[in-house]
């Protein structure tokens, strides 16, 4: 076979498959376990019925949701209608592009595959860029939707992700300084290189930044304590009212796909991605870095793969936490939190830590 | 071309934080709300007219459905106002025990308020964990009427039985459980920056204006105005036990929220006082078989969880009431919601409906 | 009357988020502890002995025959008046008993003050069962005769 396209089609439209079925199978069970989680939480059992303990009720739900009659309500720009939930989904699969699921590449039939879709050197930015995109979706469902609770819903969706998008930014620039580079895998090879997550940067500790980058993905992805665009208590169901069936569950989808974005992000600029969690400890290192052995570079490539769903799941857990425990931010201040507190406290932590860097080289 | 147009929008009567079948009809400029008018009558059942057409004790069963939340205050309340036209003593055994049930209906009233109000701000948790706890008061009440939600726990001139036997000791290791319950609440919502940003200065009212309004209840004494009925009018036992009414200052629906927080710890301590003083004795006075008060009119009025629940009957000597009229305090705290919105943001819609705390099925009656 | 009493907050606590920990540690330990729910249909709750489910009669403990004496007084007591009761001699011994005693479910509102007027004391003729799963398919389901009011209501058992 011709290698170039072998290398440049081939392999990657393999790897987008194994990418995004990842992706769906982790959905299904981040709904199943934010169901799980939050009824633990509150002394319940959750779903018990569908299969063990419920382990099929997102199968069935999602079923469901495909034999539904998919309505379209009359008044509806149905042109536009159509189109929102798949602007809002399409960017949310972009974004994994740019992920790396581990570190070690390994070799398959004399092919070299790497377990990352694409290496952008500017991966950061493509990032935020194809993030920022999502919005329109929304806007567009709310407008097309033609109701006065989803027009509501939009509006306020689109002033926070808006608002959200600057300390989102500034909570990654220190990140970008710390490793010098903006690719995704350039940045946990730095980590890598320097023996420690950013997280845990020594000097001064990007807990700061890991804070605004947590809690203005949390705003984006419109989740509690800041989900007033689908806040049912207020606005019934947000931009989404007029959508049901498959068109619904494109946005329930997109949700869940960015919440597992930004859980991969903050592994990957502050936890340290693959780099297992005994980084910088000396005598554990070693074993822990690749305890298949046996299976060489691929064993190497799924322990990696093991160390960053580990820690993703950590940030998804939060985000469940938090959802079972807090109540809900109000629109005025929700934006007064966004520019009042978390931007310049974004913009202090990127002077402290260039403050910190210039000290620290002497 | 360019300029800004007010939106009416219409808040349910299906919705989910408008706590029954409630419609709003609003009046928003972007999220400001400008004007909101309630449209009431979506649950009417007629209920005072039922009360007029049925016999008197036939009647209680009636006012079971009028706040379904705290279905026995209102009992209560209506078979006060009947042993006062019959001129009825109630024994003293009786007496300690309704109050008992009384106050375990308001804690597991105000737990359905605390619930239903933390969900609509966001705090799902608060809503199960309110709801687990009620549940152990469902369960003294099954246990000592039969019933779980609609009771007709009462019979004109006193109870219908003793309570079962073990009965005081499960209320006691529900009391004893309870402060730690509410120290989780407080953990959950008191000091929270979100849950403070969500009700201070939300939906002020200040005392003369809800005493204007002819609001009452925790309502009325979150805006510093310290009337309960249970300590202007005594009746039934109350005169003999020990409690404070905590009283807000600001009016606002934080001190509200306080205000009922620290009721359910006053009802906790009223219950203890009156198990521990519980007397001995007949729980049923002598009533004739057939309720037929002489002729005459009385009005009685008791603390309910929600406010100042009213009876007005009016005997003409048969077996039913000439008249019957209920004073909601839902339906007289409702009025006063156009008034604490205006200017408020839509979010705020639903904090200050769930702190007036309404039941619908009360309000339409 | 007694003031309110706020919470005060250091600015400590304020600055480190003290407070929102404080709740993230409730839910926590929630995680942990045991559950409350019942799965319904398999595990059925447990009734208190005075749990009143919907009416029904009882047999004569001593004769053969309706304990029931058809004196229509639980039929005057009801409020949703759907009890509907006809007398006849009593076959054996002396006295009335019911011929037809119909109670009809769709009214009924549970409120069990059909039970305190019967005559038949201290066991009474009608009284509140256990019986709560009355869901049926057909409206005239509800409309229950002796037979009914004795045997009482299908009750599906759910397994697995």
């Amino acid at each position: 076979m011709n290698p170039t396209l072998l290398q440049f089609v081939l392999i990657p439209a393999v790897k987008i498959a194994v990418v995004i079925s990842i992706i769906l199978f982790v959905v299904v069970y981040l709904v199943l376990l934010e169901r799980k989680v939050n009824a633990w939480m509150q002394s319940r059992l959750g779903p018990m019925r569908v299969g063990w303990h419920g382990v099929l009720q997102t199968i069935a739900d999602v079923i469901k949701l495909f034999i539904k009659e998919d309505i379209t309500p009359t008044h509806v720009d149905r042109l536009a209608f159509f189109l929102a939930p798949v602007i809002l989904l399409l960017p949310a699969l972009a974004a994994f592009a740019v992920i790396p699921l581990s570190g070690q590449p390994f070799r398959v039939a004399g092919v070299t595959v790497t377990p990352w879709i694409s290496d952008v050197n500017v991966g950061l930015l493509f990032l935020l860029a194809i993030g920022s995109l999502g919005v329109y979706g929304i806007v567009m469902a709310g407008w097309a939707s033609n109701s006065k609770y989803s027009m509501l819903g939009a509006l306020r969706s689109a002033a926070q992700m808006v608002s959200y998008e600057v300390p989102l930014g500034l909570s990654v620039v220190s990140v970008l300084m710390l490793a010098g580079t903006a690719s995704m895998v350039g940045i946990v090879r730095a980590q890598a290189a320097a023996g420690y997550w950013f997280a845990f940067w020594l000097p001064y500790p990007q807990i700061v930044g890991l804070f605004l980058y947590f809690v203005s993905g949390v705003a984006e992805t419109n989740r509690l304590p800041f989900d007033l665009p689908e806040a049912e208590n207020e606005l019934v169901a947000g931009f989404h009212t007029e959508y049901s069936g498959m068109k619904f569950a494109f946005f329930f989808l997109a949700e869940y796909i960015n919440m597992i974005l930004v859980g991969c992000i903050v592994a990957v600029l502050f936890l340290g991605g693959w780099l297992p969690v005994t980084l910088g400890i000396p005598g554990l290192r070693e074993p822990l870095s690749n305890f298949l052995p046996l299976l060489g570079d691929v064993g190497a490539t799924l322990t990696g793969f093991f160390w960053l769903s580990a820690k993703v799941l950590v940030v998804l857990f939060v985000y469940l936490w938090m959802r079972a425990t807090f109540p809900r931010y109000r629109y005025d201040q929700l934006m007064r939190l966004g520019w009042k507190w978390l931007i310049p406290l974004g913009l202090a932590h990127v002077m402290l830590t260039g403050l910190v860097m210039l000290l620290s080289r002497g | 071309m360019f300029g800004t147009r007010e939106m009416e929008i219409n808040m349910g009567p299906q919705h989910p934080a408008t706590h029954g079948v409630l419609r709003l009809k609003l009046k928003l400029d972007g999220e400001r709300v400008l004007e909101t008018r309630p449209v009431i009558g979506y649950l009417h059942r007629g209920c005072e007219k039922l009360g007029e057409d049925r016999t008197y004790p036939q009647a209680v069963v009636y006012t079971d459905r009028m706040d379904y939340c705290a279905a026995y205050a209102e009992n209560l309340v209506y078979i006060e106002a009947v042993e006062r036209l019959l001129g009825v003593e109630v024994p003293p055994r009786a007496q300690y025990m309704r109050v008992i049930l009384a106050e375990l209906q308001r804690i597991a009233s105000h737990l359905i308020w605390l619930g239903t109000h933390a969900m609509d701000i966001g705090a799902l948790t608060v809503f199960v964990y309110g709801m687990r706890e009620r549940e152990q008061i469902l369960d003294l009440f099954e246990s000592y009427c039969g019933a779980r939600l609609t009771y007709n726990a009462l019979r004109i001139g006193g109870m219908p039985e003793d309570f079962p036997e073990g009965w005081i000791d499960e209320a006691r290791r529900f009391l004893d459980l309870f402060p730690a319950r509410i120290e989780e609440y407080n953990r959950l919502l008191t000091a929270n920056r979100i849950w403070l940003g969500r009700t201070r200065d939300v939906g002020t009212i200040d005392g003369p204006k809800a005493l204007d309004w002819g609001m009452t209840g925790p309502c009325l004494r979150g805006s510093g105005i310290a009337y309960d009925v249970r300590k202007a009018i005594p009746y039934e036992a109350y005169a003999d036990l020990d409690f404070d009414v905590p009283v807000g200052d600001r009016g606002d629906t934080y001190d509200r929220y306080l205000c009922r927080m620290e009721e359910m710890r006053q009802s906790r301590r009223i219950v203890l006082q009156a198990l521990e003083r519980l007397p001995a004795g007949e729980v049923r006075g002598k009533v004739p078989r057939r309720i037929k008060p002489p002729k005459g009119e009385v009005y009685h009025v008791n603390e309910g969880p929600r406010g100042e629940l009213g009876v007005y009957l009016v005997s003409d000597g048969s077996e039913n009431a000439y008249r019957c009229r209920f004073r909601s305090p839902n339906f007289v705290n409702l009025q006063a919601l156009p008034d604490m919105i205006r200017g408020h943001l839509i979010a705020d819609i639903v904090a200050v409906i769930g702190t007036l705390d309404i039941v619908l099925g009360c309000v339409d009656r | 009357m007694s003031k309110i009493v706020r919470p005060q907050d250091s600015v400590f606590r304020k600055l480190f988020l003290l407070e929102l920990l404080a709740g993230l540690w409730v839910t926590l330990k929630y995680q942990f502890r045991p559950k409350v729910t019942q799965q319904y249909p398999r595990e059925r709750p447990e009734l208190r002995p005075r749990f009143r489910g919907v009416p029904r009669l009882r047999d004569h403990p001593d004769v053969e025959g309706p304990l029931c004496v058809g004196c229509n007084q639980c039929a005057l007591a009801c409020p949703d008046r759907c009890i509907t009761v006809i007398a006849e001699d009593r076959k054996v011994g002396k006295g009335k008993q019911a011929r037809s005693f119909y109670i009809d479910y769709e009214k009924c509102c549970l409120c069990g003050l059909c039970v305190d007027p019967c005559p038949t004391k201290p066991i009474t003729a009608i009284y509140m069962s256990h019986d709560y799963e009355m869901a049926k398919y057909r409206r005239y389901e509800f409309m229950s005769d002796m037979g009914v009011l004795y045997e009482g209501h299908d009750r599906t058992d759910y397994k697995k």
